[in-house]
């Protein structure tokens, strides 16, 4: 009886529920551009991506220790203590804009021995490479969204040519951003890159829904990680960026299960094909998480970028049960009822 | 169960994969240590041990691990000269060596797996370089590359390797990766900027660039020599090649040849030799003919050897190094300053511990799934399938790795989580699709493994860029290459997954249901 109920309440009101996602995504937007405001960036990037030095000392010194005692020494530096899952630090890590040169022998000074590969981690990386690294790996997630969506069309679209057009639009953007967008005046580029972005969305829209619904829900995806990221104020290293290509990854596979579900029902109504469905990718999702919570917790001690890309994934993966089974479902849910409609009239 | 098409594929490619991780003769059967490093300018050397061989015996004793090799060397702990007959798997050194021997050698443990970690894991040294205020061409780039090789060689390192990359905005870099350790003075090291001089006694004749006007790379008169074998039964080859000199260089020589006596051993040779200096470590030396005393001549041939364990590995070594001279003695000194746009030397204490805990996640990862699995379907077959899939798709991954010599970093570990999880992923899809009873079991595998084709075609696409395939469009791979790792391995993975795992484990399940 409850079940029943809840698939009337379903029923009359899918279309209104999905005004709660895309609120969820306009404030997730709206946030960002706020950050960007304030920091002149999408997110905080860490020293792989500003630039400098990271070093990492066997060492139980306490990170507060350090800080006060040379923190006038050594410009813009941040100390930060890993512990291991006893809670025992193993090592401190020293964070700062400056180069290696400069910071070796202040620390050498101060702990009283020579700082070798023995004991030491160094890393260092200038600051015109790093800039280039963010850029390059913008395009990268840029891209890798724009084809997966390509894919996507290509898989669920009906018209030949159209999938030709999209193959070939997709191609021409690849190189747009690859050869040109960093060498045209800025005002240019983004110009053609929204017109880019404005005809792929329209051809989606306008010939295959579901495709648009599986792209709109990966999008979602990312803007709400990357406020979360942003609200908890993670430092984005670019092996943090690179787990949300891994993100796309996971959370287009969901929305085509559902998709495919729906799109290739025989007589079944469409609440009970989304229901079998979301049992399946529950599980997926599920396990999916906890196989990263359980790799984080042997891996987080040793405090490599592993760390980093496996919270942005749990963040991601989280926000992708919402976004697929509220925004991704009920879009389809509307689009099959009224296919449905259209052949019966 | 009835073994399918598909099963049979898995299993081979497994067995394949077990092959290549673990090679045909697997390493924990053999005992042995490493030789990781040695001293180029040490008697050791000359005799031919090599980084990369594996010592058996010393002195006619079984070594198996480090503790016999440091029991054999504590020969030397005397401070004398000692005869030693040093045994390797590909030959055998046997020569009076002098008491630093030890030092000369680094040693390390035999590796289990033919599986190579990358420097974040194992640690070891990585540099990006570019030049100051320069935009690097790729000729110059590949000289600069060339130039670097020969330098590392003769500085002893083997253990490395030097690669090409790019940014978005067309800068070309070199990347140098030196496993394991890193050289004390490894920024000196590689900001040197590749200087050719020829001296007779401590007077330069002439230098690599500004005082050579033609360096004949191919041709009759360049090319090797002959090639001879070693006392040792290693052997070694020889090259020559001509270079004109400036009129004012051969002018230099023939002031400086005009002032030395004709040799008392040697009456066809003038007393000195001419000495060429890379860097400022001698790297050969050559007699001059009595004819040449006084003479202004342009025309001179460089001499120089290569040598290895067996024929082929000299000829090779010989030709590398004629190419690396000539390119020193074309480009002079570098036309510009280096500078280092990014320094990693990460410490390998970490290394072991990390490896452990990695495989330790990895597991308990899998069992975690597999839990899941069970308290779902209450089914320990159709879990214990999962797990053995889960795991061959690792396997496949390492395999492949394994043969294709590729360096599993961080990332890398980052890639093959993924493809698991999205392994894990499309199996659950398959078992569900199966239970649907109102179509035919055939027709809904079927549809199982279009929604899998589907995942895997984004997730494809979507990985492609970061792989830098794609470099005609613009698109490096970013971060120098330094996040390929995630990106190569994950393809394998799911590649490897969406073609023979998948549809083995829908096989199995088929056959489960079937029951």
């Amino acid at each position: 009886m409850e079940l029943k109920k809840i698939n009337e309440f379903y029923n009359k009101n899918y279309k209104l529920i999905l005004l709660l996602p895309l609120l969820i995504i306009l404030i997730s937007l709206a946030y960002l551009g706020y950050f960007y405001s304030q920091n002149n960036d999408f997110v905080h990037r860490d020293i792989s991506l500003t630039g400098g030095t990271t070093i990492t000392i066997l060492s139980n010194i306490s990170s507060e220790e350090l800080q006060t005692a040379l923190a006038e020494k050594i410009p813009n530096m941040d100390t930060r203590a890993l512990l291991d899952n006893s809670g025992k630090q193993t090592q401190i890590i020293i964070i700062t804009s400056e180069e290696p040169e400069l910071v070796t022998p202040i620390l050498e000074d101060y702990f009283g021995f020579k700082l070798d590969e023995t004991n030491t981690s160094v890393e260092f990386i200038g600051s015109s490479l790093s800039a280039d690294f963010y850029k390059q790996l913008g395009i990268t997630v840029l891209i890798a969204f724009f084809w997966m969506a390509a894919v996507v069309f290509v898989i669920f679209a009906k018209k030949w040519k159209l999938k030709f057009i999209a193959i070939l639009l997709n191609l021409l953007f690849g190189i747009f951003l690859g050869k040109m967008f960093f060498s045209f005046p800025i005002y240019i580029s983004l110009f053609i890159l929204a017109t880019f972005i404005i005809t792929l969305i329209f051809i989606y829209l306008k010939y295959s829904i579901p495709s648009f619904a599986v792209m709109l829900c990966a999008f979602a995806d990312i803007i709400m990680t990357l406020a979360v990221v942003d609200i908890i104020g993670m430092k984005v290293a670019g092996a943090g960026i690179v787990a949300f290509l891994m993100l796309i990854g996971y959370s287009v596979d969901t929305d085509i299960l559902l998709t495919t579900r729906v799109l290739t029902r025989k007589d079944s109504p469409v609440n009970h094909e989304i229901f079998s469905a979301f049992k399946t990718g529950i599980t997926m999702t599920l396990t999916a998480i906890a196989a990263i919570a359980v790799a984080l917790f042997f891996v987080r001690p040793f405090g490599t970028v592993l760390n980093q890309m496996f919270i942005i994934l749990l963040i991601g993966l989280t926000l992708d049960i919402f976004n697929t089974w509220i925004t991704n479902t009920c879009l389809i849910k509307w689009f099959a009822e009224r296919t449905a409609e259209e052949s019966r009239l | 169960m009835k073994l399918t098409f598909r099963i049979w594929l898995l299993i081979i490619l497994l067995l394949l994969s077990i092959v290549s991780i673990f090679s045909l003769t697997p390493a924990f059967l053999e005992k042995g240590v490493a030789v990781k490093f040695v001293e180029k300018n040490s008697t050791i050397f000359e005799q031919g041990l090599r980084a990369g061989m594996i010592i058996t015996q010393i002195n006619n004793v079984q070594i198996n691990d480090a503790n016999d090799y440091v029991k054999a060397m504590s020969i030397f702990s005397d401070n004398q000269d000692h005869k030693m007959a040093i045994t390797t798997k590909t030959n055998q050194v046997i020569a009076v060596l002098p008491s630093n021997t030890p030092d000369k050698i680094i040693i390390g443990a035999l590796s289990l797996t033919k599986i190579k970690t990358g420097l974040d894991i194992q640690g070891g040294a990585r540099a990006l370089i570019a030049a100051k205020d320069h935009k690097l061409t790729d000729s110059e780039l590949n000289d600069l590359i060339a130039i670097s090789q020969q330098r590392f060689n003769l500085f002893g390192l083997t253990d490395m390797s030097i690669k090409k990359a790019s940014d978005m905005s067309g800068n070309n870099f070199m990347v140098i990766e030196i496993a394991g350790s890193s050289p004390k003075d490894l920024e000196n090291l590689i900001l040197q900027q590749g200087k050719f001089e020829g001296k007779i006694g401590n007077k330069t004749v002439f230098t690599g660039g500004e005082d050579i006007t033609h360096v004949e790379r191919s041709g009759q008169q360049a090319g090797l020599e002959g090639c001879y074998p070693n006392q040792d039964g290693s052997e070694y080859c020889t090259f020559r090649f001509p270079i004109s000199l400036t009129e004012e260089a051969a002018k230099r020589q023939a002031d400086i040849t005009s002032t030395i006596p004709i040799s008392s051993e040697n009456p066809e040779y003038i007393a000195e030799k001419l000495d060429f200096y890379v860097d400022d470590t001698l790297m050969d030396s050559l007699f001059i003919s009595k004819d040449l005393k006084g003479k202004v001549t342009t025309q001179i041939s460089i001499q120089g050897s290569g040598s290895g364990p067996d024929r082929a590995e000299a000829i090779k070594s010989a030709q590398e190094n004629m190419k690396n001279l000539q390119t020193i003695l074309i480009t002079g000194s570098l036309p510009y300053k280096l500078e280092i746009v990014k320094l990693d030397t990460i410490s390998p204490v970490l290394g072991k511990s990390f490896t452990q805990a990695i495989l330790l996640g990895g597991l308990f990862a899998i069992l975690a799934v597999s839990l899941i699995i069970f308290v779902r379907y209450r089914k320990i077959k159709i879990s214990l399938a999962l797990l053995v899939t889960s795991f061959s798709e690792l396997i496949l991954i390492l395999g492949f790795a394994a043969l294709i010599k590729w360096n599993l970093d961080l990332p890398s570990i980052a890639g093959i989580i993924a493809t698991i999880g999205t392994g894990v992923d499309s199996q659950i899809v398959i078992l569900d699709e199966s239970r649907f009873k109102i179509v035919s079991l055939k027709e809904r595998i079927k549809k199982a493994l279009f929604i899998i084709f589907t995942s895997f075609a984004t997730a494809f696409v979507s990985l492609i860029p970061l792989t830098g395939a794609l470099q005609v469009m613009g698109i490096g791979a970013a971060g120098a290459g330094l996040l390929k790792g995630f990106a190569v391995t994950t393809l394998i993975g799911i590649t490897a997954g969406v073609f023979i795992t998948r549809p083995a484990f829908a096989d199995m399940i088929k056959q489960f249901s079937d029951e």
